[in-house]
């Protein structure tokens, strides 16, 4: 896989708050799982949403940039429409993959390196427009404009099979910039024949679907297409359009008379209007969701719960009520970098030392997560197992607060000096919680003997950095969650050098072949049980110390309900926040 | 007289120069690499070196700078020749912000009306505050309103902004609801809700620069009325009403004219912390999230803005100096 | 920033004033006799001296400002209030007791403070003898300097350039992490901050100029260096104190809102405005961690402020008549 556009990442800052740097969205479990969305009707119909949101504006809205997990939830369920798309539901049911666009979700050819999608009938965009199979290669197109459309995911560039030059950028530069040959082999590798749009792959991928439910297969009608500005403009495809959308102020949709609900069997849209508020502090908006008083009490938010607001939410059995408390699709971990750190033991060190207690506690206990053991979650299915990490893969018990014995036992048998530990972490500008993880995590490895320097970075700025090789440290703050239901979306893109998040910098030629050999294994059972030994090499290579499955918070307005789950509040299981397809308004 | 004005105003215009070259130079010469400045989260080698060429940062600085004075007074045109669409900026252009696809002057001509609106309504509120407490405080000088008005002075002068600001909002708007939630409302659109959440953030400023013109003022008035001229004055058998104003306070009033120019200057150059608090779009805001966004296009309009309402400023406290000190026309 | 200009003015106000005292002895019993000034002045001291020895306070009071996760409960909820134990009550979160944290943060906040007064101080000092001294063009280009460095919004620089600047003093040789962080703060208050004294001094030092004892001074054939040396600089301690006592607290606002913004020091040194913008999450869960943080700063400032004012007052005769 092609290393993906480092803006583009997945993941939290270690012990940063939830609501900050999540990107990519996750899922989890393989099979099962009904369709729960039911739209069953108009009584859950009407009303105005308003959301709050901490941040300026959305990150992207162009479908083809869009790649943060809550954004892609968000968009993908009002305003875009992919080929394939999750199912709404708590659990496993939100992680099944569905049809969308397309009326199946999709069909291979025996070798696994063509897949075929046929579109729905009577699908339109918001000018009416019929959505035709070029505009769905339109779409996919523009992600191969790395100059203009930045950000967004490089599954596309990265699995179809266009020809690379030699420093492995793809010979198609899409719509915008390109030149002949380039635009031979792209319309070679996707093609459209009456409603059916034909991918061919460079290798087998077996879970296709799930990199279609990416909004990079959403479909942009070329005419409308204003290339870098189409962010603040898109079109629609789905059941709400943009009335307007001014930075720092306000998003509002509303209904897309031309979206008919005939052709889309997924989405419910339930209320006629969509507000989402930009620029709250985040303390504000706690308050505003716990008083919930007036329109605020049909407000939800993305953001998760601060910390130091937890207790009183979870104090109050009436707050409680209209909260969640969940897993999220996210594991925090510290990578080591093994340029930086190359001594197996060192690492490993590193590892036992850690005081993942007092980091948790100041998370907020059990709000934060779990123990993590892994770069694996539960929720993923069946491609976790446990690890054992902590019972002994490293020699000794470890508990939660850190073996310093074993550290230093480790260190011991290393046979040579510990380099001096950097250790990057991102924060945004007033948060202090990042900070003081970054302390406790600068204390416990330095009772074992390490020399610590600590550097913070701004959060824009952070995985730029880190994933620089010349300016990332021997540790760094992460944190990733799968695109799909597939650990091929984890440890491939951990654990190898042409990864797409590879902080550990390992470069093994037999963990590559381990990982190529588990990434086109067609038998999923068998997969998964190589990704679980993968896994457990990982840990126990000292490339990863996880420190939690994350949980997250969300407190709901106490008018905003749920359709499939009793009305109560749930956490959108593929992507994390509100799940936002099954919201309603009591009145 | 009008040879006086002619010369503040020359020095004035030198001012400006020199300001935007070493504002200039500041941005170009500092960073490591200055084209690095001008992407933020999305950034790549590529993005940084296509900036380069379409910001003009790979040329000798001599010439972008005349590129930048040109184009704020006849504008300017980006990617020419580059095989992209070509990218207008009319005059005055102060740049061309990629990140945020539009021209820096009309992101500043945007935020502009939100700053001046909060730094006139806390100007009033704290001159009107600040002078009559001072004075208030002078004529009962050691009694106890004195020392009650100097001590609270004191006190919110002693704290920080951002925390008189962030205490404002919890207890008034979230805590007893009494105001509405942070937002902004042009006036001409929505008056009663402009004023209502302008309340807080032209009070958060106001008590703070208040407190510091009661002490000015408290000061001023304490030393004038001490003055021979003022008992002189007394003498005469002029009220004591007409002693204070007409006499001390007029007399008193040329430091507090001074201040009050440069910190309304200031204060129109953007509120970085009350607009980051209250939520409005001013040219601090503007200003601190280009800082975040790495957008130096937007970060050198600001600064330059931002410098040139002090000047401004300072220029017109220059003016009134005339009008209040006779002496100041003829030297 | 902004408050330390503000204060120049006020001080530049009272320079006039000075004209014509013997200085000395006459302000300090004048100032020894003013209640308000010595037990600020006491306090004042107080502060320094038991932050700058926080780490051996900290030990006789038995506080830690190291975290310890047994003393959180669940949420990050500490386990008690404020206790005996911990007499300002426990960090939420990381269970660092909040007196130590105070007593260090004071430490660094004063540190930061204090150094950049004497930056200040002694560059604006230099500058403003310099210009008034030598007159002419040296006397314009230097005062045309200190009006431009007046007009930047220095708040607003201060944001723009601090990575780039941190980088930059990290490339020569200043050591990486809070050292660099906090070179970079204390070089920029003195950067933007000299102009206002140099102000000052420039305009105390050319009325100085035309009095008489440097006239007669001159007249009996005195060198100009021995001029400067003994008659001039006496005369401008006065302004100094003054300027002195009224920035710091200035500076220490500053450094406080400048954590707030995210500009300052690395986790592992707590400071004043740190904890300040922190606190402030737990108004309604922790609130005695917003309480005492926040009352030492007052009173540190205002302890400043009121010794300020009493030297101002002493310094000026005609003030403590009325």
């Amino acid at each position: 896989m092609v290393k993906r556009k480092p803006g583009a990442i997945a993941a939290v800052a270690a012990g940063a708050l939830l609501t900050l740097a999540a990107c990519s969205g996750g899922s989890s479990t393989g099979t099962g799982g009904e369709t729960a969305s039911s739209g069953s009707g108009d009584s859950k119909a009407g009303g105005t949403l308003n959301v709050f949101s901490g941040g300026d504006k959305i990150a992207h809205l162009d479908p083809q940039r869009n790649y943060t997990g809550v954004d892609l939830a968000f968009a993908g369920t009002f305003l875009h429409r992919s080929l394939t798309t999750y199912a709404t539901g708590e659990g496993e049911a939100g992680t099944k993959i569905v049809p969308d666009l397309a009326t199946d979700t999709g069909t291979p050819d025996a070798t696994g390196k063509v897949w075929k999608f046929t579109l729905r009938d009577g699908i339109t965009f918001e000018d009416g427009s019929a959505i035709t199979c070029d505009d769905v290669k339109y779409g996919v197109s523009r992600s191969f404009a790395q100059d203009v459309i930045t950000d967004g995911p490089q599954y596309a560039v990265s699995m179809l099979d266009v020809p690379k030059d030699k420093d492995g950028a793809s010979i198609y530069t899409g719509p915008y910039k390109n030149t002949p040959e380039g635009v031979a082999a792209y319309d070679k590798a996707v093609t459209c024949e009456g409603k059916t749009i034909t991918f061919n792959l460079n290798k087998p991928v077996p879970d296709y679907a799930g990199t279609t439910t990416l909004l990079t297969y959403s479909p942009v009608p070329k005419a409308k297409d204003t290339g870098e500005k189409y962010d603040m403009a898109p079109v629609s495809s789905g059941p709400y359009k943009i009335e307007s959308y001014v930075e720092k102020k306000a998003l509002t949709l509303v209904r897309n008379t031309a979206w008919k609900k005939e052709s889309d069997p997924v989405r419910n849209a339930f209320p006629d209007k969509v507000v989402m508020s930009f620029s709250i502090n985040p303390q504000v908006i706690d308050q505003r969701l716990i008083k919930s008083t007036g329109d605020d009490a049909f407000a939800v938010t993305a953001e998760g719960i601060d910390p130091a607001d937890l207790a009183t939410v979870f104090d109050n059995p009436q707050n409680a009520a209209r909260a969640t408390d969940q897993l999220d699709p996210f594991v925090r971990y510290y990578a080591i970098n093994t340029k930086k750190v190359p001594n197996v033991k060192h690492r490993q060190a590193l590892m036992a030392a850690l005081d993942r207690e007092a980091l948790r506690k100041l998370a907020g206990g059990t709000f934060a997560g779990d123990f993590a053991d892994g770069a694996v979650k539960p929720n993923i299915g069946i491609d976790y197992a446990p690890t054992g990490l902590w019972d002994g893969l490293l020699g000794e018990a470890v508990p939660p607060t850190g073996n310093v014995e074993l550290a230093k036992k480790l260190i011991a048998e290393a046979g040579e000096a510990p380099p001096e530990i950097t250790f990057d972490y991102g924060k945004a500008k007033d948060d202090q919680t990042a900070d003081k993880a970054a302390a406790i995590a600068k204390a416990s490895w330095e009772k074992a003997g390490f020399k610590v320097k600590l550097n913070p970075i701004e959060q824009s700025a952070y995985y730029p950095t880190v994933l620089d090789p010349a300016k990332q440290g021997s540790v760094s703050g992460a944190g990733w969650g799968p695109d799909w239901l597939n650990a091929s979306t984890v440890i491939p893109e951990l654990f190898t050098p042409t990864g797409g998040f590879p902080m550990s910098q390992w470069d093994d030629k037999t963990f590559v072949a381990a990982v190529d050999d588990a990434k086109t294994t067609l038998d999923r059972n068998e997969q998964a049980k190589k990704w679980q030994e993968l896994n457990k090499q990982a840990v126990q290579l000292g490339l990863i110390i996880p420190t939690r499955f994350g949980k997250e918070q969300e407190i709901f307005g106490s008018k905003v309900k749920t359709a499939s789950f009793g009305g109560k509040p749930y956490i959108n299981p593929a992507f994390g926040g509100p799940s936002w397809n099954d919201l309603y308004l009591v009145k | 007289m009008l040879g006086f004005v002619v010369k503040r105003l020359g020095a004035m215009v030198v001012m400006l120069v020199g300001l935007s070259i070493v504002v200039f130079l500041l941005f170009s010469v500092l960073p490591a690499d200055p084209a690095r400045l001008t992407c933020g989260k999305s950034c790549t080698p590529d993005v940084v070196a296509a900036n380069k060429v379409r910001l003009g940062l790979d040329k000798p600085l001599t010439e972008q700078y005349t590129t930048y004075v040109k184009g704020i007074f006849a504008g300017r045109t980006y990617n020419e020749g580059q095989g992209v669409a070509e990218i207008q900026c009319p005059a005055p252009c102060l740049g061309y912000s990629f990140a945020k696809q539009a021209p820096v002057t009309d992101l500043i001509t945007e935020a502009v009306p939100v700053t001046m609106w909060l730094a006139l309504g806390s100007f009033v509120l704290w001159m009107a505050i600040g002078v009559s407490g001072g004075v208030v405080a002078a004529l009962n000088r050691g009694r106890w309103l004195d020392v009650a008005l100097q001590s609270f002075a004191l006190i919110v002068y002693s704290l920080p902004t951002f925390f008189v600001g962030l205490i404002a909002l919890i207890v008034v708007i979230v805590q007893f609801g009494l105001l509405p939630y942070p937002d902004y409302y042009p006036p001409t659109q929505d008056f009663p809700k402009f004023f209502d959440t302008m309340l807080l953030p032209w009070l958060t400023i106001a008590t703070a620069s208040a407190a510091f013109y009661v002490r000015l003022t408290r000061t001023q008035m304490v030393e004038t009325l001490g003055e021979d001229y003022i008992r002189t004055a007394r003498a005469k058998g002029l009220t004591e009403r007409a002693v204070t104003v007409k006499h001390a306070l007029r007399a008193g009033l040329t430091p507090i004219v001074t201040a009050a120019g440069l910190d309304l200057g200031l204060l129109l150059g953007g509120a970085i912390i009350v607009e980051a608090i209250f939520n409005l779009p001013g040219v601090g805001r503007l200003a601190v999230g280009s800082v975040l966004d790495s957008d130096l296009p937007v970060i050198t309009g600001v600064t330059l803005v931002a410098a040139a309402f002090i000047i401004i400023s300072n220029f017109v406290v220059d003016l009134l100096y005339m009008v209040i000190d006779p002496r100041v026309r003829l030297s | 920033m902004q408050v330390a200009a503000d204060h120049a003015l006020e001080v530049a106000d009272s320079a006039p004033a000075l004209q014509g005292l013997s200085p000395g002895k006459l302000a300090w019993r004048r100032l020894r006799r003013n209640k308000t000034a010595m037990i600020s002045l006491g306090v004042a001291l107080f502060i320094i001296l038991i932050s700058a020895f926080a780490p051996v306070v900290c030990a006789l009071l038995g506080v830690s400002p190291d975290g310890n996760s047994d003393l959180i409960a669940d949420a990050g909820r500490p386990v008690s209030g404020p206790t005996l134990d911990h007499p300002f009550g426990i960090e939420p979160g990381t269970g660092k007791d909040i007196l130590a944290l105070l007593l260090y943060g004071a430490r660094v906040s004063l540190l930061i403070a204090l150094t950049s007064v004497v930056l200040t101080v002694t560059i604006g000092v230099l500058i403003g003898t310099i210009a008034a001294a030598s007159r002419g063009f040296v006397d314009r280009a230097l005062t045309w300097l200190m009006d431009l460095t007046l007009t930047f919004p220095s708040l607003l620089l201060l944001l723009a350039l601090s990575n780039v600047m941190i980088d930059r003093l990290t490339a020569l040789g200043v050591p990486e992490g809070n050292f660099s962080r906090i070179t970079y703060l204390i070089l920029f208050f003195a950067i933007f901050g000299w102009p206002y004294i140099a102000r000052i001094v420039r305009g105390q030092v050319i009325s100085l100029r035309e009095r008489e004892f440097v006239e007669a001074a001159t007249a009996m054939g005195a060198s100009r260096r021995r001029i400067i040396l003994t008659e001039l600089v006496p005369n401008l301690w006065a302004p100094v104190i003054v300027y002195s006592s009224i920035s710091l607290p200035g500076y220490i606002a500053a450094e406080a809102t400048l954590s707030f913004l995210g500009v300052g020091t690395d986790a592992s040194l707590p400071t004043w405005g740190k904890l300040l913008s922190d606190s402030i999450n737990y108004w309604q869960t922790y609130p005695s961690y917003l309480l005492f943080p926040s009352i030492g700063l007052v009173i540190t400032v205002l302890s400043f402020n009121l010794f300020g004012d009493a030297v101002r007052d002493a310094l000026d005769p005609r003030a403590g008549r009325v």
